[in-house]
């Protein structure tokens, strides 16, 4: 490929990754997945900034992009902290349920009533018996449960 | 399909508009429908399509099949990431991105960097996600999973977001050389030579980690200083808070006896 069309997949590709994290960042309600998003938006900006590093030929994107290593590894475990103390104090990993500390003017986030889940049923992946069911053994739950 | 019908700035609108549909047809709304989840998806790959065929330039996007696979990989888990219900399930959406971007990493010439995202990121970071999910994710689907805060205009605010981006990536265009372009190349590259061209590309391939590191602590020594102080003070303020954060802390024996318990008396030989 050549240097203008290679940069401007790899440039198109990290905004959609950004704008990706843009919307979850804004919409959705739990810390961690909020969290994830932003990683989502710094890995847009790492392959826009190695994408122009390539395209100049220059070191300073992929320097950069170290650095946002980096700063991303701190940032994950600070933010990760605050979200297990916010877990802590209220029992849910909810953003909504910190809306005490909005502004005055601002309405209230009540939740509307949710569909049953019932809908989603659990299933469990199965194995077909094969061979013969081996003959139980009364005492043997008995000499091994201090193993 | 004839889309040469549609200008490309129309085109640009529509791929706009249905990928807001799209994000906003796949985000928690509150109720569950298959057929909506499966149109979701299908309006977006329509919205890819048409950015794919936006930019006039952007049509070359097929040259590379690794390119293109990598970066569908890398869209499409990111779009799973941020739409999926289940916390865990966007946890490990995300190591799926972060292997697409490292696919990504590796097209563009930049091998250190993605081994790397693999490595600190979907070893590391996405580790420690999962470890706190373990810890703080109560059991079954949590009622504000199953819901978000105003995803219609999350939604229109991403895409038109997306739209402006693609827009002035689709106007790049290498001007003619002139001479101050040239010398910005030459500075920029290591060779006064090279053109910002192909043959200054070329010259991050060859002895790649090695310069790479020499640039990294070299020029830019100072940084990684304070980047490793950074990291310590992170370290010893995860650690402080998790400690004095607990809701029964009462238990002091980790508190600091009193000062005058610890002070050496005086006059006494070692």
């Amino acid at each position: 490929m050549t240097p203008l069309p290679l940069l401007q997949n790899a440039l198109t590709v990290g905004a959609i990754l950004f704008a990706l994290g843009l919307v979850g960042i804004l919409t959705r309600r739990n810390l961690i997945v909020m969290f994830l998003s932003a990683e989502l938006m710094l890995q847009g900006i790492s392959v826009s900034l190695v994408a122009w590093s390539r395209f100049h030929g220059d070191w300073g994107g992929q320097i950069l992009v170290i650095f946002v290593l980096t700063v991303a590894a701190c940032e994950a475990a600070l933010a990760l902290v605050f979200v297990l103390q916010a877990f802590a104090r209220t029992g849910r990993l909810d953003a909504a349920a910190w809306q005490s500390l909005r502004e005055s003017s601002l309405s209230r986030v009540v939740d509307q009533e949710l569909p049953s889940i019932d809908t989603l049923p659990q299933v469990w992946p199965t194995l077909s018996p094969a061979g013969v069911l081996p003959q139980a053994d009364e005492n043997e739950p008995l000499q091994r449960e201090h193993v | 399909m004839n889309l040469a019908l549609f200008s490309p700035g129309l085109l640009l609108a529509i791929a706009v508009t249905l990928t807001a549909l799209s994000l906003w047809l796949l985000l928690p709304r509150g109720s569950e429908s298959r057929p909506v989840w499966w149109l979701g998806w299908l309006l977006g790959a329509v919205a890819l399509a048409g950015f794919v065929c936006a930019g006039k330039r952007l049509g070359g996007i097929g040259e590379e099949a690794v390119f293109l696979t990598v970066s569908l990989v890398t869209i499409v888990s990111g779009t799973a990431t941020i739409v999926s219900r289940s916390p865990v399930y966007s946890a490990i959406w995300f190591a799926l991105t972060l292997a697409g971007v490292a696919g990504v990493l590796l097209v563009l010439g930049a091998q250190f960097l993605g081994v790397a995202t693999i490595v600190v990121y979907a070893g590391a970071i996405l580790v420690m996600f999962l470890f706190v999910l373990m810890l703080a994710q109560p059991s079954g689907l949590a009622s504000y999973d199953r819901v978000s805060s105003e995803p219609l205009l999350s939604a229109v605010a991403g895409a038109v977001l997306l739209g402006l981006l693609t827009l002035s990536i689709g106007r790049l265009s290498v001007g003619p050389a002139t001479p101050e372009a040239l010398a910005l190349a030459s500075v920029a590259s290591d060779s006064p030579t090279a053109p910002a061209g192909a043959a200054a590309i070329d010259s991050l391939e060859e002895n790649h980690v090695a310069r790479l590191g020499g640039e990294l602590f070299g020029r830019h020594l100072l940084a990684v200083e304070a980047a490793g102080v950074l990291l310590l003070v992170a370290l010893i303020g995860s650690i402080a808070i998790v400690s004095r954060g607990e809701p029964d802390a009462t238990d002091n024996r980790l508190a600091l006896p009193p000062a005058t318990a610890t002070k050496q008396p005086q006059g006494v030989p070692r």
